[in-house]
């Protein structure tokens, strides 16, 4: 059982690799707003030197938070492909494949994960134009991506549970809408946690993107790793948790 | 003997109030093709998820080959294939990638994979485009890429549900004949759902027709069509030279069920045409009517359904449908 889900899960990725092989048109209009971040707000805020950032130029600072919007986005919109895959008969199809249904759901989730790196990566290049330092360090960089990858995954899921309840399109759209951006927003993307007023600040802790975006900030800016334990750590049980979710909600989806 | 298919008492209710099925009682024979014929609303779609393992039913049980759909779900679904009536491929793909894909799914082992998927390219016609992106197919390849996927891991029992709506009647047939073939060279027993009587009553070996939740009737079509114990006789007529008196006279023989003028042609319905068309011609030529020809018709599908069902059937019914599959294929 467990070798047909992880052969499931793979074909999964391979679809979307083969996708982005035909097309790659969403990775670069979706990379127009993250780079707008840092380009117009990234740049306006440094000016001011309002947001005490550690020592890392403001540009910098955001850069992994950018990156992990910009991740989340595409996983989170990439649930929107169940609720659309369940409209044609693709989502019949696999359910009625030899494979265990949670090998399924996880398998999309995961495959968002592949999207999101290609996204990521684009990103890249846009701020070392911009002046962002990025630390020199192949394993730091394998590290953030494979982070980038799994966080990914838990954010498809989440995507996955609301489309099973939501079981419009339209309904959809709003709703995730109204889940990345306090998400984005109630974490350290954009200023350190501690500048947040006290209730924020609890929120803050239970938010997975803080740890991911800690996660990412040390490992490709900053160097300094000392909570990368803890953040994976964290990124593991909302995956965990939120596949488990999703899993079991999952039947309403095809109900 | 096991039956490929076997369904008792299923009940399917959704949100506890719409029944869409009623106590479906079906056995289908090993390397039959059986058609699940109603219109629309019918059930024919629920009992085919419940069958296919991706729904439960309220109440009955089923098996595929002796295998409980609800406790056996995982055998079940290694030994039957599915294609829904909406489409079930990615269209940003190549025909060949998606079949790669569906292939890995399915477990199909590396060293074979490639000829498998050559040979399902290959029985469907399509290997002329396998490299294409499906959004450059045409409905009717569509359809045919979703069998060639669906046969991929040689299926014991293949279900269709509406195999094929929305396509134009040369489609149809090259879907049909690639389906026969299949069903023919491995033997499979293939399970369809279809509203077209025409295609019940080519294509399959038993026909079972469902209306409202429940079989009304099963049958070769054959059996289905004498059952209703009618046939009818077309006198075509000189001239207009008939009227009410001698329809009246028609209509009192013990014989005739039904009297229909349209135009030139009477047409008599009855039950047996060999035995009681002597009695018609004599009544006519006693009234005077000039006889130019006659001929006499079995039954079609359409009759059969009329009387079991309660409603006609035309093809014209499906065209919502045809609609919102196209919307759909559009869309991809």
């Amino acid at each position: 059982m467990m070798k047909d889900s992880l052969r499931a899960m793979f074909a999964m990725m391979e679809l979307e690799l083969r996708r982005l092989g035909h097309d790659r048109t969403e990775i670069y209009t979706r990379a127009i707003q993250p780079i707008l971040w840092l380009v117009v707000y990234g740049t306006v805020m440094s000016s001011i030197r309002a947001i005490p950032t550690g020592g890392i130029p403001y540009l910098d600072y955001i850069t992994a938070g950018v990156l992990l919007q910009s991740t989340i986005f595409v996983s989170v919109f990439y649930g929107l492909t169940i609720v659309w895959e369940r409209e044609t008969g693709v989502l019949k199809k696999l359910l009625v494949a030899p494979v265990p249904r949670f090998a399924t759901v996880i398998g999309k989730c995961i495959a968002s994960g592949v999207r999101s790196i290609f996204q990521a990566v684009i990103i890249v290049p846009a701020a070392m134009l911009l002046g962002v330092k990025f630390v020199v360090d192949p394993i730091y960089l394998l590290l953030a991506i494979l982070l980038l990858f799994f966080i990914s995954g838990g954010f498809a899921a989440i995507s996955v549970i609301i489309a099973s309840f939501m079981k419009t399109r339209e309904r959809f759209m709003g709703i995730g809408q109204a889940i990345i951006m306090p998400l984005f927003f109630g974490s350290s993307a954009l200023y350190p946690v501690k500048m947040m007023p006290g209730i924020l600040r609890h929120l803050a802790a239970l938010n997975p993107l803080t740890y991911a975006v800690d996660a990412v900030r040390g490992l490709v800016i900053s160097g300094d790793v000392s909570h990368l334990a803890r953040d994976s750590a964290a990124i593991i049980i909302f995956d965990v948790l939120m596949f488990a979710v999703a899993s079991l909600t999952f039947r309403k989806v095809i109900e | 003997m096991t039956f490929a298919v076997e369904a008792k008492g299923i009940v399917k209710i959704y949100e506890g109030r719409v029944r869409a099925l009623d106590g479906v009682d079906l056995t289908v024979k090993a390397g039959d093709a059986f058609t699940l014929l109603g219109p629309n609303g019918a059930g024919k779609t629920t009992l085919m998820r419940i069958l296919t393992t991706q729904l439960r039913p309220t109440s009955g049980e089923a098996r595929i080959f002796g295998l409980d759909v609800v406790k056996k779900g995982a055998e079940v679904r290694k030994v039957m294939n599915y294609v829904p009536q909406e489409m079930s491929v990615w269209t940003d793909v190549s025909g060949y990638e998606n079949l790669l894909i569906y292939a890995k799914i399915y477990g199909i082992p590396a060293n074979i994979r490639k000829k498998t998927i050559g040979e399902a390219l290959e029985v469907m016609g399509l290997s002329a485009i396998a490299k294409n992106l499906v959004r450059t197919y045409s409905g009717g390849m569509i359809r045919r890429l979703e069998i060639a996927s669906a046969l991929l891991i040689k299926p014991k029992v293949l279900f269709l549900d509406e195999p094929t709506i929305g396509l134009d009647p040369s489609a149809r047939k090259a879907v049909w004949e690639k389906i026969l073939s299949f069903k023919k060279e491995y033997g499979i027993t293939v399970f369809f759902n279809t509203h077209y009587m025409d295609e019940a009553d080519l294509y399959s070996d038993e026909v079972a027709i469902i209306d409202r939740g429940k079989i009304v009737k099963t049958g070769t079509a054959d059996e289905l069509k004498h059952s209703i114990r009618v046939e009818f006789i077309h006198f075509g007529l000189k001239s207009q030279s008939i009227n009410e008196e001698v329809l009246r006279k028609v209509r009192t023989l013990s014989t005739v069920s039904n009297v229909m003028v349209q135009g030139q042609e009477l047409t008599v319905t009855v039950e047996n045409a060999e035995t009681s068309l002597a009695g018609i011609i004599d009544v006519l030529r006693g009234e005077g009517v000039d006889i130019e020809k006659i001929s006499t018709t079995k039954p079609s599908m359409d009759d059969v359904f009329l009387k079991y069902a309660g409603t006609i059937l035309s093809s014209g019914t499906g065209i919502r449908e045809v609609r919102q599959v196209r919307r759909i294929i559009k869309k991809g």
